[in-house]
């Protein structure tokens, strides 16, 4: 498949490059660019980046394969990325990760047919206080998560509406001020 | 101004400027174990196996004097931790210690080894590389005798193609990104990159595409470990049952320093050997093509053609047509035509029969592909001796020319040189003549010859070459003839089958000797049944002979030759000799 930047993204790509002395170092904010635009950076994305660049395929690649964050391939419109890493696993992140295998009907790594959603297994996101928590297309953290939770999630995912912002206390800080 | 001082394992040495600290050490002759450092590419440290103990001594402000301890050594500061000589660039005063004198310089290298290892599979005895592999020696060496890592091992992709010419297993790569900075600075295409993190890192090119560098071979030579592989010589042969011979390419006219690997008297590969002016580490993937050039579609056994088709003939049989045919036609209907792809020696060989019988001096067209050069490794001249000819004083002739001369002729003596294949000539131009061709290999051009006589390549004689900056550089035998003897031949060398094999072992036969012999020798037997007083012995003899007849190459032998790398020869002095 074939893609394009729009006259937007070329002219938000060439104002990435007056910040930076060369035009190498601006390979992972263009890559944004894509993302943004595209959903993904799949090889063909990766590719217009390095054309418009002028930079080599190879380093783009090189590039978008070391960051989990931009995704090789077309995603769901939303993708949950469930922490089972150690904090999460013991506060019960595999249940989260069961609950929502059956509720989307998918595995961990797939997309449900609607290409709503993804669902991914991940490593720490450094929310260990909150655990177990997901996070939304590189976004916003959902903390604390029990099975309700992520239904009302899924619900509000579906609904078109924004996972909304949870503020979290810092536990010392807390302590501090009510002694 | 004294010298800049620096002490290694409790020696003092001097240097100057500021060199860097691995490289100096090396070139002391002294080791340090190291992966990712290649002395002709940027140094990124990432192997972090050259650890040394690295410290300055303590000035006192006021005075600058060195502060002293209580027995007068001097104080020394050591870094807080233990550094990379790879890119450590030597201060004055610097004192160094390395695994040889310090106990935890040699734990650090022990412990890296060990993460190196620790998903590196471990399979030597079916890896191309083990035998030259940096991996295998220094873990050897330096190395842990166990590992301590009882998990599994990450599985990584294997035998993958990364282009027509190389194979990765990515499990066995250490990350060096020695290969990457190849196609990053060397060659410049920059086709690979290192992807993916952590544990899970290989080299690869960007999706879809092949890599396909006219360079791409090289990284196979700096892979330290076995990643990297060719996939044409993979599983060929193991590195030990190898004989390495120091060749030059003849494949094109850079003359790029090389080795020839052979094992029971066929090359099996072509490796880039070091030489700073020539190709520095490098060599073009086409050169190492030329192994074919070799071992294949040999010309064996002279032959003659009657009523056109060639049957073999006898040796003397070949010896009294050519000097019969020489013998019966006039002078100035014989034409002798050398060749830019044969050495300096042949076709000085050539050049004296034809004189010595009275005949033109010989002509020669060059062999250029206009375009095909990359002002790299690889150039327009598609052969390797064009300057030689000229330098000799060979008639350089215009493919025009070439056709007219060789239509108006009636014996033709040509070497080496593919003339029909190349485009110069075709069937028409051929008719007239009675042809003798001496040639190493069958070509559309060995197919019009009455008369075929096989000669010796680049790899079964000692033979001299001057590439296309006037270098004049040479070969050594690297494969024996049906009339050669690897123990009696001073030039050629010995490997372990070459030397212990016997016809019980695997890889030792009679069967890859050609039945040929180097052009002087049949010119000098011509010489002698036509009453001409030609002595050419070997390519050793025969330059002696050039350096005293011909001043542009005046002061060349095989001992200047072998001592200098090479001689770099006037192009001036050509014109003054006739
Ligand atoms: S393939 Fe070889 S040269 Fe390339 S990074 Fe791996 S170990 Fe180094
Ligand atoms: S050689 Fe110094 S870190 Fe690799």
């Amino acid at each position: 498949m074939t893609y394009e930047f729009t006259k937007e993204d070329l002219d938000r790509i060439e104002s990435i490059k007056k910040e930076y002395p060369e035009v190498k170092a601006t390979t992972l904010q263009v890559l944004w660019v894509a993302q943004d635009r595209f959903g993904h950076v799949d090889a063909d994305v990766q590719r217009l980046v390095a054309a418009t660049l002028e930079l080599p395929e190879a380093h783009v690649h090189g590039v978008a394969s070391f960051y989990t964050q931009y995704y090789k391939q077309k995603m769901g419109k939303h993708v949950l990325d469930v922490c089972t890493c150690l904090s999460c696993q013991l506060c019960g992140g595999y249940d989260i990760l069961n609950h929502l295998e059956k509720k989307l009907g998918i595995k961990a790594g797939e997309t449900t047919k609607d290409g709503m959603f993804s669902l991914q297994q991940v490593e720490c996101l450094g929310a260990c206080g909150y655990a177990p928590m997901l996070q939304v297309t590189n976004g916003e953290f959902v903390n604390h998560l029990t099975e309700e939770k992520v239904d009302h999630l899924l619900d509000k995912l579906r609904n078109g509406e924004d996972p909304e912002h949870e503020m979290m206390e810092m536990p010392l800080r807390k302590q501090k001020e009510n002694p | 101004m004294t010298m800049s001082e620096v002490f290694i394992d409790g020696k003092r040495y001097e240097f100057e400027g500021q060199p860097q600290l691995l490289q100096f050490i090396l070139d002391l002759g002294l080791e340090v174990p190291f992966f990712c450092y290649h002395p002709s590419m940027t140094a990124p440290a990432n192997c972090r196996q050259c650890m040394v103990k690295v410290g300055s001594p303590v000035k006192d402000r006021e005075t600058g004097e060195y502060e002293l301890d209580d027995e007068g050594n001097r104080v020394i500061r050591w870094f807080p931790k233990l550094q990379t000589s790879c890119n450590t660039v030597i201060a004055d005063g610097m004192v160094v210690q390395t695994q040889e004198s310090d106990e935890l310089v040699q734990r650090a290298q022990k412990d890296t080894l060990e993460f190196i290892l620790a998903n590196h599979p471990l399979d030597c005895p079916i890896c191309d590389q083990a035998g030259e592999c940096p991996l295998q020696i220094q873990t050897y060496k330096y190395g842990p005798e166990g590992s301590r890592f009882e998990v599994k091992k990450v599985h990584k992709p294997k035998h993958v193609q990364l282009g027509p010419r190389v194979t990765l297993d990515a499990e066995r790569c250490i990350n060096c990104t020695r290969c990457v900075r190849f196609t990053d600075e060397i060659s410049k295409s920059h086709q690979l990159t290192i992807v993916e993190r952590g544990d899970k890192n290989y080299p690869v090119t960007a999706p879809g595409r092949s890599f396909d560098d006219p360079y791409s071979l090289n990284t196979v030579d700096i892979c330290p470990v076995g990643a990297l592989t060719s996939t044409d010589f993979r599983f060929k042969a193991r590195v030990w049952e190898m004989n390495q011979t120091p060749s030059i390419d003849i494949t094109n006219g850079k003359g790029c320093n090389i080795d020839l690997w052979t094992r029971d008297n066929l090359v099996l590969r072509i490796t880039p050997r070091f030489h700073p002016e020539v190709n520095d580490y490098w060599m073009p993937d086409a050169g190492r093509e030329a192994y074919q050039l070799f071992n294949e579609n040999r010309v064996s056994h002279p032959a003659q053609k009657l009523e056109s088709e060639q049957v073999s003939a006898s040796w003397n049989h070949a010896l009294e047509t050519l000097a019969e045919q020489l013998e019966q036609t006039d002078r100035k209907d014989v034409l002798f035509i050398g060749s830019p792809h044969a050495s300096v020696e042949e076709n000085f060989a050539l050049m004296q029969l034809a004189n010595l019988t009275g005949a033109k001096t010989p002509v020669f067209t060059p062999h250029v592909e206009e375009g095909s050069g990359d002002g790299f490794l690889l150039s327009d001249d598609q052969a390797p001796n064009a300057e030689g000819c000229r330098l000799l004083g060979l008639e350089e002739v215009s493919p025009k020319q070439m056709q007219t001369k060789v239509s108006e002729a009636r014996l033709i003596v040509a070497l080496n040189d593919n003339l029909f294949g190349r485009g110069v000539l075709d069937a028409t131009h051929a008719k007239n003549a009675f042809w003798v061709v001496f040639a190493s290999n069958h070509t559309e051009t060995t197919q019009m010859a009455d008369l075929l006589i096989p000669i010796t390549t680049a790899a079964e004689h000692a033979a001299s070459y001057v590439n296309v900056d006037s270098r004049i550089q040479r070969t050594f035998p690297a494969k024996e003839t049906k009339y050669s003897n690897r123990r009696l031949s001073m030039e050629m060398s010995e490997g372990r089958l070459d030397r212990f094999g016997t016809s019980f072992d695997n890889w030792v036969t009679e069967d890859h000797k050609i039945d040929c012999v180097p052009f002087w020798d049949f010119a000098t037997q011509a010489g002698e049944r036509l009453g001409l007083n030609l002595h050419l012995i070997d390519g050793r003899q025969i330059m002696d002979q050039i350096a005293t007849m011909n001043p542009a190459f005046e002061g060349v032998s095989y001992v200047t030759m072998d001592e200098q790398g090479g001689i770099v020869l006037a192009k001036e002095s050509m014109a003054k000799s006739k």
